[in-house]
């Protein structure tokens, strides 16, 4: 007897300003088993789930529920069809008790409708806990006192309120959990997965995102790969190798988008980072030549934008040295690594990299105010206009005029900003975070060319993004980050998506043998 | 993840970018234009309308500095009790019978050493605004207290030569035999104007001042120091407090432990209604000048129509509360 299938999404599509998210994706969870969902950053992961959710509406989309077409306008509907959901992201109240946290946003067993009863809201939470196999918290604690993990399993325990797991009770029949365990310990996962092979036998389904492939196949018995907005394949998990799996996630043929080196790097080192350590980065020892691009990849997490911090000084060092061309930085804050030469283009560009409520121009010279002002201290407008034209063109930006407000900008125009503002002074060292990510095709190709222009003009660059045909093609060397630490160093020519991510993933030895990568 | 990138730049019609930017201005003006055809002979007379400048040249010099502290994000609920402090200080040291000059020099310097204490709280310790300065707003008043002893000091020890010059003026043109002056408080108040406006339209630490409060993660990425800058606002800040404070006392001939304290309300009331001035809702020390003087009419005119003080009081807020609703809701569907 084939199991029924509780959940079917046909043709669910979605597009943001045009740019399609999710493209007639089709997924089927059956009834009992555990559906492995993969795919890079921007596959579409997200997307799809938060449609389930209802918290985005799709374009188009057919979703039935055990055979009964459904629309799910909104959370409510979502919860009340019978659908559960772990997000990868806390969302707790760290000021109410673990209790509270459990039962956020549901009812409280109450007196007189509004007394609410405390005793009887602490044992209900006990026993959620206790169906999960968790007895090491109290519910009665204050959220933010908890650890992570222990935080972690309080989300968790919110999606299972209401559900009598001992029972075959209906209420929930498929729960979606997105990269649950990023935040847990060894034991506290495998007691997820033990609460996961509960729900498997009591007939729900679960979809499980996550990017660790030694999770997916102890738990999964299916699983989706995505790529580009689309589902690419469905097979079974005893069918499929690790490798398999990641040729597929990464799929895509080395994209000639990527202008090729203007110049050799230089001989002469420019920057050497010595055992740098801070909160996150553990002893990072690498050099960047004058001319070279260098990449950092890692996964989400595994300190890479931090590597670029302690080199801007915006993270203190504990220990290690940064030498600029001979030239040792100590007490290294981002005022004075601008001051070196130093231009950093940080991750989040509307939270991090632009000030939007200020023109295009005091965004460009912010950083270089002292240069552009006359002795250091007082404002020259009329200059000030001059070097914005000059660095609108350079970075081919489009705006109204220097005068215009950033946040009436575009985001590929935003980001050519955040870039402009690194070419303001030629840069020595230029480190970029991820300075593609949400810009178009088209503005993409410019930044590239610029990237290639600045690197021609001596200039060292370190270059973080997730982005892995990016990094392979830009880049001349790329470092491999792991746990805050540079695992190693590979040059990026010849280099495969599949390698590299394997190399991001590290320990692939649970999975398979790390030999037949290579 | 695909970023969703709205485009805000939606062509609006044109009267509400206007009423946005010219709100409270065009009310500000039919307010004067109000009180005039009311009371035709005194209110617009050249010696009344110079008259209010002096009566909003105190309340001015805090709200310009006030300013400072607002473009940063931040706001400082200390200015009255630090004012009262300076006065105090003013008194106290006139009675053991000091030079002027160090006299006055030693409020300032308490007044910096007040703004240094709220910048190193709220910049380095990293105390909400709120209530590092509602802390020392306690203090100041408190060491006003003790060190006058809760008593008032007047009369003698305040020398001529201060309030013959806080209440006197420089001679503009003599019509009927009446003397037209144009108040000493007046230009030390323009004079802090032209100052303040200096600093943060026209130099770097202004404009840095400006960054910060558009983004202060963003501010410090690029390399601005962002807690010396916030310190160094607060002193300004502490610094106009304290002068706002000599002219208080200097003024009056009197020193008491409260006299400043009204300030504090009318100062932040002042820079909100010139944020409703400015297109990004950014603090400008020109529209705080439109908020103060709006503040001086409203006061000056309501008693000329014999308004009752308290009544004054609630239609003043009355009135501030309609400019900043006008313009959020113009603001609304930007």
């Amino acid at each position: 007897m084939t199991p029924s299938v509780l959940l079917r999404i046909r043709r669910a599509s979605k597009s943001y300003s045009g740019i399609p998210a999710l493209i007639d994706a089709d997924l089927d969870l059956l009834a009992g088993e555990v559906h492995a969902l993969m795919g890079e950053n921007g596959a579409g992961k997200s997307t799809l789930i938060k449609i389930l959710a209802g918290v985005t509406s799709p374009d188009s989309a057919q979703i039935e529920i055990k055979g009964q077409s459904v629309t799910l306008s909104n959370p409510q509907s979502a919860f009340a069809h019978g659908l559960r959901f772990i997000h990868q992201e806390l969302h707790v109240v760290r000021q109410l008790s673990a209790a509270e946290n459990i039962f956020l946003g549901q009812s409280y067993p109450t007196r007189f409708g509004f007394q609410v009863r405390w005793k009887q809201l602490y044992q209900q939470a006990e026993q959620v806990l206790s169906q999960l196999g968790i007895d090491h918290i109290d519910p009665r604690r204050t959220m933010g006192h908890l650890s992570p993990g222990d935080q972690m399993l309080i989300n968790i325990a919110h999606a299972f309120v209401g559900d009598d797991l001992s029972r075959d009770s209906a209420g929930a029949l498929v729960y979606v959990m997105d990269e649950p365990t990023a935040a847990l310990t060894g034991a506290e996962t495998a007691q997820l997965f033990r609460v996961i092979d509960a729900l498997r036998r009591r007939g729900c389904a679960v979809l499980y995102v996550s990017h660790r492939m030694d999770e997916i196949f102890t738990i999964a018995d299916r699983v989706t790969v995505m790529r580009d907005g689309r589902i690419i394949d469905t097979c079974l998990i005893r069918e499929i190798t690790p490798q398999a799996l990641i040729i597929r996630m990464t799929g895509r043929e080395l994209e000639h988008i990527y202008p090729p080196r203007l110049v050799l790097p230089f001989e002469d080192v420019l920057l050497d980072v010595c055992g740098a350590q801070t909160r996150v980065v553990k002893g990072a020892t690498f050099q960047v030549h004058a001319g070279e691009i260098v990449g950092v990849a890692g996964l989400n997490g595994s300190g890479r934008t931090e590597l670029l911090r302690a080199v801007m000084g915006l993270d203190r060092l504990t220990a290690g040295e940064v030498w600029l061309a001979g030239k040792r930085l100590t007490r290294l804050t981002p005022p004075r690594a601008w001051r070196e030469g130093f231009a950093f283009v940080p991750e989040e560009r509307r939270s991090q990299g632009l000030v939007l409520s200020r023109s295009v121009a005091d965004n460009l010279t912010l950083p270089q105010l002292g240069h552009v002002s006359i002795g250091g201290w007082l404002l020259a407008h009329r200059r000030e206009h001059r070097t914005s034209l000059d660095t609108g063109a350079m970075v081919r930006l489009k705006a109204h005029g220097p005068a215009q407000t950033v946040r009436e900008l575009s985001g590929g125009n935003q980001q050519k900003v955040v870039f402009g503002r690194a070419l303001v002074r030629p840069p020595r060292l230029l480190l970029l975070d991820e300075p593609t990510r949400g810009v178009d095709v088209g503005a993409k190709v410019d930044l590239y060319h610029l990237i290639r222009e600045i690197s021609a003009r001596g200039a060292g660059i370190l270059l973080v993004s997730s982005d892995l045909p990016e990094l392979i093609g830009m880049t001349d060397r790329i470092l491999i980050v792991r746990g805050g630490q540079v695992m190693e160093t590979v040059l990026s020519n010849g280099l495969t998506s599949e390698r590299l991510l394997a190399l991001c993933y590290g320990n692939m030895e649970h999975v398979g043998s790390r030999n037949a990568i290579r | 993840m695909l970023a969703q990138e709205t485009l805000s730049a939606k062509p609006q019609f044109a009267w509400a970018r206007f009423l946005r930017t010219y709100g409270t201005l065009i009310g500000f003006l039919l307010i004067v234009l109000f009180f005039a055809s009311q009371r035709p002979q005194t209110f617009m007379s050249v010696r009344n309308l110079l008259n209010i400048t002096q009566q909003v040249s105190i309340l001015g010099i805090v709200a310009f500095v006030m300013t400072v502290v607002m473009v940063i994000g931040d706001f400082d609920l200390s200015v009255g009790t630090m004012a009262s402090l300076s006065g105090i200080v003013i008194g106290t040291l006139l009675q053991l019978e000091q030079p002027l000059s160090v006299v006055i020099g030693a409020a300032l310097v308490v007044g910096m050493i007040g703004g240094l204490l709220n910048g190193v709280l709220v910049a380095y310790i990293g105390i909400t605004p709120f209530v590092a300065t509602l802390a020392t707003l306690t203090i100041f008043g408190g060491l006003a207290f003790s060190i006058s002893g809760g008593r008032t000091i007047f009369g003698q020890v305040f020398p001529d030569v201060l309030t013959d010059f806080a209440n006197g003026g420089v001679v503009l043109a003599t019509v009927n035999d009446q003397v037209i002056r144009l108040p000493h408080l007046t230009i030390i108040a323009l004079v802090v104007l032209v100052i303040v406006w200096f600093v943060l339209e026209h130099t770097v630490f202004g404009r840095r001042l400006y960054t910060i409060g558009g983004s202060m993660e963003a501010a410090r990425l690029a390399g601005v120091r962002v807690r010396l800058l916030r310190l160094l606002a607060f002193v300004i800040t502490g610094f106009g407090a304290a002068l706002a404070g000599v002219m208080l006392s200097g003024q009056l001939a009197t020193a008491n432990p409260t006299l400043g304290d009204g300030l504090m309300l009318n100062a932040i009331a002042a820079v909100f209604l010139g944020m409703t001035m400015s297109q990004e809702g950014e603090p400008h020390v020109l529209g705080t000048l439109v908020g103060v003087l709006l503040i001086g009419v409203l006061a000056n005119g309501f008693t000329q129509l014999g308004v009752d003080t308290y009544v004054q009081r609630i239609l003043t807020g009355a009135i501030i509360i309609a400019s900043v609703t006008l313009s959020s809701i113009s603001r609304r569907n930007h």
